[in-house]
C-alpha cells in the first residue's frame, strides 16, 4: 500500500494543511497523531541519514517533534508544513551529528568529485573504434522473473546500497525516492541548491543501480 | 556537453540520464539525448535500468512509528497543550 | 504541413509510449498537445530528419495548429496519421545494408584505413538502420570532420526520400524544396 493510500486524509494541499495546523493549535490530539503517523517514518529515515545509530536517530526525531510543537504558534504557512517540519528535523540532525562521536563529520551538501556513474572500462576507447560506446550492453531487466525487481531480496539489496552511500547522497535519495518528496521540498528543507540536489540524486541513484546490477548479474 | 553538439557518446548518456528523467535537461540536449537512445539499444537498456531502480527504491517501506515513541510524543503533545 | 513519424511496432510513440489513433479508410483521429519546446507536442520529421529518427514503423503525418521547426524535428500542437508508409518495412534492411556498405567504403578508403571502425560495422547490423546510419556518418566525421557527418546524413535522407517517394522538406535555412 502506498503512503497516499494509507493516509488518504493527509495531503500537502495548502487548504488541508491550514486546517491541520488550526486543529493542532486548538489542541486536537487526533490531528497530531495523524501528523505523526504520516511524517515519523520519513523523519526517521532521514535522521538515520545524518546519525546512523537508530537509537540516536529516534531521539533526533523526538526532539524535532518538540521543536514542531514549540514553533507551531509561529508557523505562518509560507512554506508547506512538510518542508517546515523537515527543516526543523534537518537542523537538529546536523547539530546532533556534529556532536556525535563519529569517525567523520557529516559531509556537507557541497558537491565534490566522485566516481563516474558507470565504470569507464565498460566503454570502448579510441583505440577500439566507436569510442565511448558500450563494450557490452547492460542486461534487459524486463526479462527478469515477475516480481524480481520488487521482491524482498531486491529491496534488501537496494536498502543496503543506500546504507552505504555517502551521507549527503543517502539523505537526498531517501527524501526523494523513499519518502517521495519533491525536488523543491528537498532543496528548501536541506538548504541545498537545485543543481547540487540533482547531482547528489544522480550519484545516489547510479550507485544503487550498480548494486542491483551486481546482484542480478551474480 | 559532448564530443560534438550533434551527437553524444554512451559514456556521456549515463551522466545525463538523471537530468533527462528529472526533465531538467535543456531542450536541445533532450533532442540529442533522444536521438542517441533511438539508435543505441545499450543506452535504452541503461535508462530502463535506472527507471526500475527508482521504482524499486520507491517500494522501500519505512518502519511504522514504534508504539513507545508514539506514546512519548502524545504525552509531549498533552504537556504542550497544557502550557 | 505534411511530415513523417516513426512509431514502435505496436504503433506507440518511441519516447512517450502514446498509442496513436491509426489510419483506416481515412486518416486517424487528430491528436492535440501543448507545444513546449522539446518537452511536449506532436513530434515529427521532415525528410532531412528521417535518418536521425529511423525506427520500426513509418507514417505520413499531417500537422496543424502551432508548428515549430527545430533543427532536427518539427513540433506541432495538432497532428493526425494520414497513412502508413509500408514501403519502409521492406526498405529497412536495404537501407541498413546501404549504410553498412558506405561505412565500409569510408573506413577502408581512409588513409590509413580505419580498421577498428570497420570492425564495428557488421556486428551493428542487427541493431538496425538508426545505428548504421549513425556509424556511417560518424566514420565520415572521423575522416573529414563535422561537415562530412552532415553531408553523409543528407545523403541518407536523399536516399530515403527517393526510395520512399517522399516530398523533400529541407530543414530551415537550406532553401526551397525541389
Amino acid at each position: 500500500m502506498t503512503r497516499a493510500q494509507a493516509h488518504p486524509h493527509v495531503g500537502s494541499t495548502a487548504s488541508h494543511e491550514a486546517e491541520l495546523v488550526a486543529r493542532l493549535r486548538a489542541g486536537d490530539e487526533q490531528a497530531f497523531e495523524t501528523l505523526v503517523d504520516e511524517y515519523y517514518p520519513m523523519m526517521l529515515s532521514v535522521a538515520r541519514g545524518y546519525v546512523r545509530s537508530r537509537a540516536v536517530a529516534e531521539e533526533v526525531v523526538q526532539e524535532a517533534w518538540l521543536g514542531v510543537l514549540k514553533g507551531l504558534d509561529r508557523f505562518e504557512g509560507r512554506s508547506s508544513l512538510k518542508t517546515w517540519i523537515m527543516r526543523i528535523l534537518a537542523n537538529i540532525a546536523i547539530s546532533r551529528g556534529t556532536r556525535e562521536a563519529r569517525s567523520q563529520p557529516f559531509s556537507s551538501f557541497a558537491v565534490h568529485d566522485d566516481e563516474p556513474a558507470v565504470d569507464t572500462d565498460r566503454f570502448r576507447d579510441s583505440s577500439d573504434g566507436f569510442p565511448g560506446h558500450w563494450r557490452a550492453y547492460p542486461r534487459d531487466w524486463g526479462t527478469l522473473p515477475d516480481g524480481a525487481l520488487l521482491g524482498k531480496e531486491t529491496l534488501g539489496v537496494a536498502m543496503q546500497a543506500i546504507e552505504e552511500l555517502p551521507d549527503s547522497q543517502r539523505v537526498v535519495i531517501t527524501m526523494r525516492d523513499v519518502a517521495g518528496c519533491e525536488a523543491a521540498e528537498v532543496c528548501e528543507a536541506l538548504d541545498v541548491s537545485e543543481g547540487n540536489q540533482r547531482v547528489l540524486l544522480h550519484r545516489a541513484r547510479s550507485k544503487v543501480r550498480a548494486a542491483l546490477e551486481r546482484h542480478f548479474d551474480g | 556537453m559532448a564530443e560534438s553538439a550533434d551527437h553524444i557518446t554512451c559514456m556521456e548518456v549515463v551522466e545525463l540520464v538523471n537530468d533527462y528523467l528529472e526533465r531538467t535537461l535543456p531542450p536541445d540536449e533532450v533532442t540529442v539525448f533522444e536521438q542517441h537512445l533511438n539508435f543505441c539499444d545499450g543506452c535504452d537498456l541503461y535508462v530502463e535500468q535506472l527507471k526500475r531502480t527508482v521504482e524499486t527504491v520507491g517500494e522501500i517501506r519505512e518502519d511504522d512509528v514504534p508504539a513507545e515513541a508514539k506514546e512519548r510524543l502524545l504525552s509531549a503533545f498533552r504537556d504542550w497543550k497544557r502550557s | 504541413m505534411i511530415a513523417y513519424k516513426f512509431l514502435r511496432d505496436d504503433a506507440t510513440g518511441v519516447f512517450t509510449g502514446f498509442a496513436w489513433p491509426l489510419p483506416g479508410d481515412g486518416p486517424g483521429a487528430w491528436v492535440e498537445a501543448r507545444v513546449e519546446q522539446c518537452r511536449s507536442g506532436i513530434h515529427a520529421c521532415r525528410t532531412a530528419d528521417l535518418p536521425l529518427w529511423a525506427g520500426r514503423r513509418l507514417y505520413e503525418i499531417e500537422l496543424d495548429g502551432d508548428i515549430v521547426e527545430a533543427p532536427t524535428k518539427v513540433v506541432a500542437s495538432r497532428g493526425r496519421l494520414v497513412r502508413r508508409l509500408d514501403g519502409w518495412d521492406g526498405l529497412r534492411g536495404e537501407y541498413t545494408r546501404m549504410c553498412a556498405d558506405r561505412a565500409h567504403d569510408l573506413a577502408l578508403g581512409a588513409s590509413p584505413p580505419l580498421a577498428q571502425w570497420d570492425a564495428v560495422v557488421e556486428p551493428s547490423i542487427p541493431e538496425g538502420p538508426a545505428l548504421l546510419g549513425f556509424v556511417a556518418a560518424r566514420i565520415a566525421e572521423e575522416i573529414s570532420g563535422l561537415d562530412a557527418y552532415h553531408a553523409e546524413r543528407r545523403r541518407q535522407a536523399d536516399w530515403l526520400a527517393e526510395r520512399l517517394d517522399l516530398h523533400q522538406n529541407p530543414p530551415p535555412g537550406q532553401g526551397a524544396p525541389a
